[in-house]
């Protein structure tokens, strides 16, 4: 790659600070840049990629900053975002939140920083982790010139450190697996548009009246689950660990075909575990990183019936109001419990005087998001629940169109993964010999979760 | 805050730097330190206090010493004088005890960036290639590169390069990774890092150690090596294989584009290649960051090119959400026509209407423009959504569903009847020019097909003095004149008004000699009129151009993974092929030496390459002509040179980007020596459409040399002759501006 510059610029393209890495592009070049943008955008044109004369700019937008990487080179331009990515990653944890104003305040350790990431235009230390064994807030503090060299930075095994101690050794394993799901339109109600029963006419309130009704609505576009096994890892010394999971291809090996496996697709790894082990014999042994750190990641192309279905009749009378009604059904096992249930439904932006009656949980009206929250706390597998809005709308129309946002849902369900994934079980072994627990944590829960309304 | 950089400011800097109290008080002189890096910061010039934050960097605080250091990198080509000061304080750091320390001051002292600082470098950097700490290896290796670019055009140190050679087999991977980086830039006029076979071996049992920007690099440096045998390569391969599945998108990029550079004669294998990444391209295409997101569509349409059906059966995967910015749904969208097929045309189509009545007008078009493409082959399913859009009366929608209907019509004239039955009406919704050519021009063309189509031109005549753009004027006139052929008695008295108004009234120069034009042509009696301007009107032919056999995976393979392909070819070349000229007037303070070598020859020998562009010069090359070796050598030694030139040239000759780039133009390549071969000799050959063949030989004696042009011709045509030599010019500097 080689990035001869990198610049953080405010939303108005003025640069907070920037780093010369490598002097064969004049920094005022980046007065280019924003003009670049607005004209791109302007012509409908914009990409992360802008060009001006020889030098081509690679941006990325975090928060209320940009991120520009300049070159000359005809670069890798997945690297150059990657890098670019890693730099807000690291920044981000130092600073809790990457802004304009944390970077106003910490500019000694953003040049600090900088300083490690990439030296010549090349990456170097970009691991946060161990760029905070020797750059630190409290460097601010005044050290006495003696400080200590990490030992990180002459490792061989470049994500642990050594000599690292814990009182009481122990790992957390985190499955989590998220749902992404996309739904086409459906016709509504009936097959075609009907206006549900009044909440607030005559019958107002037998909202289970209308559920019969219900036929035919969208149809799934895209599901797919992307799982990730995430590590909290509190052991001291170098130990050696091995996972093991219900893994298909594993258990055909050894000839467990018959046990409930899961067959995983697109399996990713940390760079710590041993890849040829895992081609072998499909063992995941590894020294882990001190500390969170994500283990590996797969997918699922299987289709599995979306955990949480939403039918909806969005039904707008110009000049008047809007009427909403909206079903929830939990389509997982009884025994499951989905926590934290929100439901986002899109309402027109000049809609007023919100009226809501819910068969469980509470709805909320955002009117700086234009949606519709509807929260329930709990809600078990199997069940359907029922929500109706209604909205006033002004007599003289908005004179824009707005475009049909989903209706998006997030939940999160304990205990439970969609793919049956299990681990077996998670050896450790250290020299030392020191007994440590895994604990084991499972759950399911939303990734981008839409449903396009009509 | 107070107004910066005001001399007030400066003054009181200065006298707390210099204050005997605030030095004695660790903490209070970071402070005053840290105020100038703010000043700094901040783009006010602080360059006066150099002397006195060159005794700031005393201190023992290391905090305190990386802002000085800081400081002293960006003002000292400012202050060269001054910074030669700081050099004492550097040096002596480089051998403190603290590896840090001794780091921080060698990658302070090798970015000085000033005259004449090599002198005093030389020795910490060999220093600091043997220090025990990996940490100041690093910056050593490093250092070396920015030492030789300082060093600008003088000898290489054969030394120098040995010892980062060695250190390939350093026990760190960021050393080995640097040494790789830093040879490259050090060796650059002479191809670059050599990766010999036991290189190529180190680095493949080593790519277990790097981290993920080790990997991609070093994945890069091996597309340079080639394997000896066969057993060779597929052991690389499979040794290689996870790295197609890596959790980072980048090494996933890098690693596809060595198996499918080193898999070259190999098509089953590039093949499979494509098959083993199509999963993590698919979850890069997903991924949450945009800009990655984006990048990986970019390559996914660019193996499209080559493999239509690849992704097709992952279709949805390209569907667009909500949220997602423009430039995504723009690329998804490209993708969905590509990856079309039998099986899911229909909810390809459902979906891209969908996006037919979005907000956004670009998108909207887009998506219009988009299911056109996908009428080239499903014309009947798109012609039938097109025109059920037209019923929603939306002006953009209607302006683009006309004008995919014009392109449609030439491409595919089996639509000719339906899209006629969907015409009429359209001219109330239309409103912009580009809807209204198209509108007119499906009028004028198969207007004996459309009942109204003499009257709506009417209105169109009517409105003609009401700011109508020059554009759609002309149109309006070739239209007339068109169905004033086939429909003479509803057309004559409109064709006379716009006449007269064109030639007495009209104010614009081409619409005036357009209509006299067509006056006169009209005077030389209808029989001629027809004869000249009822040409064909469709031409099926132009929809097959893009077979995507003729784009095998090896024609891209070299440029995966770079902004090239980001960009897109065509746009690409665009990017590149500006920049010579740009570089003749926007001289930037920091040309290298290649650039300024160059620069002259430009601007003396062929001015004209800057001006003409390839295609447009009074020549014409012919695409499909085709010439043995055996016809070509017989030919070359029957004639004499026509002309001889020279090109401005460094390095290596990478045929495969070459012949890629000539064939662009329609030059065919006859023989080309392997790259590195001294001296490297290529044959090639084009003709014209008069039938004149233009054989032409490039030398290259030795890398440093320009590269010797020399052209025979088979017929003595100087204008033409000059013309090619300009395209070959232009052709070459792009390539050669694509390599650096």
């Amino acid at each position: 790659m080689s990035a001869s510059a990198v610049f953080i610029l405010d939303l108005k393209g003025k640069p907070l600070i920037s780093r010369n890495y490598k002097g064969d592009v004049s920094m005022a070049e980046i007065e280019h840049f924003m003009a670049l943008l607005l004209q791109r955008e302007e012509e409908g044109a914009l990409a992360p990629l802008l060009t001006h004369g020889k030098v081509h700019f690679l941006w990325i937008k975090h928060a209320n900053l940009y991120l520009v990487a300049a070159t000359k080179k005809n670069a890798n331009a997945s690297l150059v975002y990657a890098f670019l990515y890693k730099v807000v990653e690291v920044f981000s944890e130092y600073f809790k939140e990457l802004e304009e104003e944390s970077i106003r305040d910490n500019f000694v350790i953003v040049y600090e920083l900088l300083d490690e990431l990439m030296d010549f235009g090349f990456p170097q230390t970009t691991d946060s982790k161990i760029l905070q064994e020797y750059i630190t807030q409290e460097g601010n503090k005044l050290d006495t010139g003696k400080s200590r060299v990490p030992t990180t930075v002459t490792n061989a095994v470049s994500w642990r450190s050594e000599g690292i101690k814990y009182k009481k050794n122990e790992v957390f394993i985190d499955v989590i697996e998220s749902v992404n799901l996309l739904v086409g339109p459906g016709l509504g109600w009936g097959g075609r548009l009907r206006r549900p029963r009044g909440l607030w006419g005559p019958g107002a309130g037998d909202g289970a009246a209308a559920a019969p009704q219900v036929s035919a609505n969208g149809s799934v576009l895209l599901s797919e689950v992307v799982g990730t096994i995430k590590l909290k890892v509190f052991l001291s010394g170098m130990p050696e660990l091995r996972l093991g999971l219900n893994d298909r291809v594993l258990f055909e090996l050894t000839g467990r075909g018959k046990n409930k496996s899961v067959e995983l697709e697109d399996v990713k790894f940390h760079q710590c575990v041993r890849l040829s082990r895992f081609d072998n014999d499909r063992t995941i042994s590894f020294v882990p990183p001190d500390g969170d750190f994500e283990l590996m990641s797969y997918r699922l192309n299987t289709q599995v019936k979306p955990l949480i279905w939403i039918e909806s009749v969005i039904e707008k009378f110009s000049h008047s109001r809007v009427e909403i009604m909206v079903k929830a059904k939990g389509q997982f096992k009884k025994q499951s419990v989905a926590n934290g249930v929100e439901i986002a439904v899109p309402v027109p932006s000049d809609a007023d005087s919100p009226k809501f009656k819910t068969s469980v949980g509470s709805a909320k009206y955002l009117p700086e998001k234009n949606v519709v929250i509807w929260t329930i706390k709990s809600f078990p597998g199997g069940k359907e629940h029922l929500m109706r809005a209604h909205f006033g709308l002004p007599s003289v129309e908005k004179e824009e169109d707005e475009g049909r946002p989903p209706i998006s849902v997030r939940f999160e369900i304990p205990y439970f993964t969609v793919s049956g994934i299990q681990v077996r079980y998670m050896k450790i072994i250290e020299k030392s010999g020191y007994q440590a627990l895994p604990w084991v944590r499972y759950i399911t829960q939303s990734g981008d979760y839409q449903l396009r309304t009509s | 805050m107070p107004y910066l950089g005001g001399e007030e400011a400066l003054r009181d800097l200065r006298r707390a730097l210099a204050n005997p109290h605030v030095q004695a008080d660790r903490l209070r002189y970071r402070g005053v330190v840290l105020r100038v890096i703010r000043h700094m910061t901040q783009g006010a010039d602080v360059s006066g206090l150099f002397t006195e934050m060159v005794k700031a960097s005393a201190a023992a605080d290391v905090v305190q010493k990386k802002l000085v250091y800081l400081y002293m990198c960006t003002y000292a080509p400012r202050q060269p004088h001054l910074a030669l000061l700081a050099i004492n304080t550097l040096c002596k750091d480089c051998s403190d005890p603290n590896p840090m320390v001794r780091g921080l001051a060698l990658r302070s002292m090798c970015s000085l960036r000033m005259p004449g600082i090599q002198e005093y470098i030389q020795q910490p950097i060999l220093n600091g290639l043997r220090d025990k700490a990996s940490y100041v290896r690093r910056v050593a290796v490093l250092g070396c590169a920015k030492m030789q670019k300082l060093q600008g055009d003088s000898e290489v140190d054969g030394a120098l390069v040995n010892e980062l050679y060695s250190l390939l087999r350093d026990q760190d991977p960021i050393v080995l990774v640097n040494c790789l980086r830093a040879l490259e830039e050090i060796l650059k006029k002479e191809g670059g890092v050599v990766i010999n076979k036991p290189i190529a071996h180190h680095l493949l049992n080593r790519m277990a150690d790097l981290d993920q920007w080790g990997q991609s690099e070093v994945l890069a440096f091996l597309l340079r090596y080639r394997p000896r045998s066969e057993e060779e390569l597929f052991d690389i391969l499979n040794l290689l294989d996870g790295y197609l599945k890596s959790s980072s998108p980048s090494v996933v990029m890098a690693a596809t584009k060595l198996f499918l550079v080193l898999a070259k004669e190999y098509p089953h294998v590039q093949a499979d290649v494509l098959v083993r990444v199509k999963g993590p391209l698919l979850s890069a295409c997903t991924s949450e960051s945009r800009e990655l997101c984006f990048t990986a569509l970019c390559h996914v349409r660019q193996i499209l090119g080559s493999l239509p059906g690849h992704f097709s059966s992952h279709y949805k995967k390209f569907f667009c959400s909500y949220s997602e910015p423009h430039y995504i749904k723009c690329q998804k969208m490209e993708v969905l026509c590509e990856l079309v097929n039998d099986e899911n045309v229909q909810q390809v189509l459902e979906e891209l209407k969908g996006y037919c009545t979005d907000v956004s007008v670009e998108l909207a078009q887009g998506a219009i423009f988009a299911i056109g493409n996908i009428a080239r082959t499903y014309t009947e399913q798109c012609v039938g959504i097109l025109t059920e859009l037209l019923g929603l009366q939306q002006e953009h929608i209607t302006s683009a569903v006309v004008q995919t209907f014009r392109d449609l019509v030439w491409l595919c004239p089996q639509c000719t009847d339906a899209v006629c039955r969907a015409l009429p009406s359209c001219e109330e919704t239309i409103q912009d020019s580009e809807g209204k050519q198209a509108l007119i021009w499906l009028l004028g063309a198969h207007g004996e097909k459309v009942q109204n189509a003499p009257y709506v031109l009417e209105d169109f005549v009517e409105n003609v003095k009401s700011g109508m753009f020059p554009a759609v004027k002309m149109e309006l006139l070739t239209a007339l004149v068109r169905l004033f052929l086939s429909r003479p008695a509803e057309c004559q008295d409109v064709l006379g008004r716009l006449l007269y108004y064109c030639i007495e009234e009209e104010t614009d120069m081409a619409v005036r000699d357009r209509g006299l034009f067509y006056y006169r042509l009209l005077q030389s009696g209808v029989e001629e009129v027809k004869r000249i301007l009822c040409s064909p009107k469709s031409d099926p032919s132009l929809g097959l151009l893009e077979d995507p056999a003729e784009r095998p995976v090896n024609t891209w393979a070299s440029e995966f993974n770079t902004l090239a392909s980001v960009y897109g070819r065509a746009c690409w070349a665009l990017v590149t092929a500006h920049q010579p000229v740009e570089s003749c007037y926007a001289c930037s303070p920091c040309t290298d030496p290649k650039g300024r070598r160059t620069e002259p020859l430009i601007s003396e020998g062929n001015k004209e390459v800057l001006q003409v562009h390839p295609d447009t010069g009074s020549l014409t090359l012919i695409p499909d002509m085709y010439l043995t070796a055996e016809q070509f050598e017989k030919t070359w030694l029957n004639l004499d040179i026509s002309c001889k030139h020279s090109l401005p040239w460094h390095g290596t000759a990478h045929s495969d980007t070459i012949q890629t780039a000539l064939h662009v133009v329609h030059i065919q390549t006859i023989a080309m020596s392997k790259a590195g071969v001294q001296p490297w000799k290529a044959y090639l050959s084009a003709q014209d459409d008069t039938g004149c063949l233009f054989l032409t030989e490039l030398l290259l004696e030795t890398e440093d040399s320009e590269m010797q042009v020399s052209v025979k011709q088979s017929e003595a045509k100087p204008e033409a002759l000059k013309t090619f030599i300009s395209i070959l010019g232009s052709v070459m500097e792009t390539v050669f501006g694509l390599r650096s």
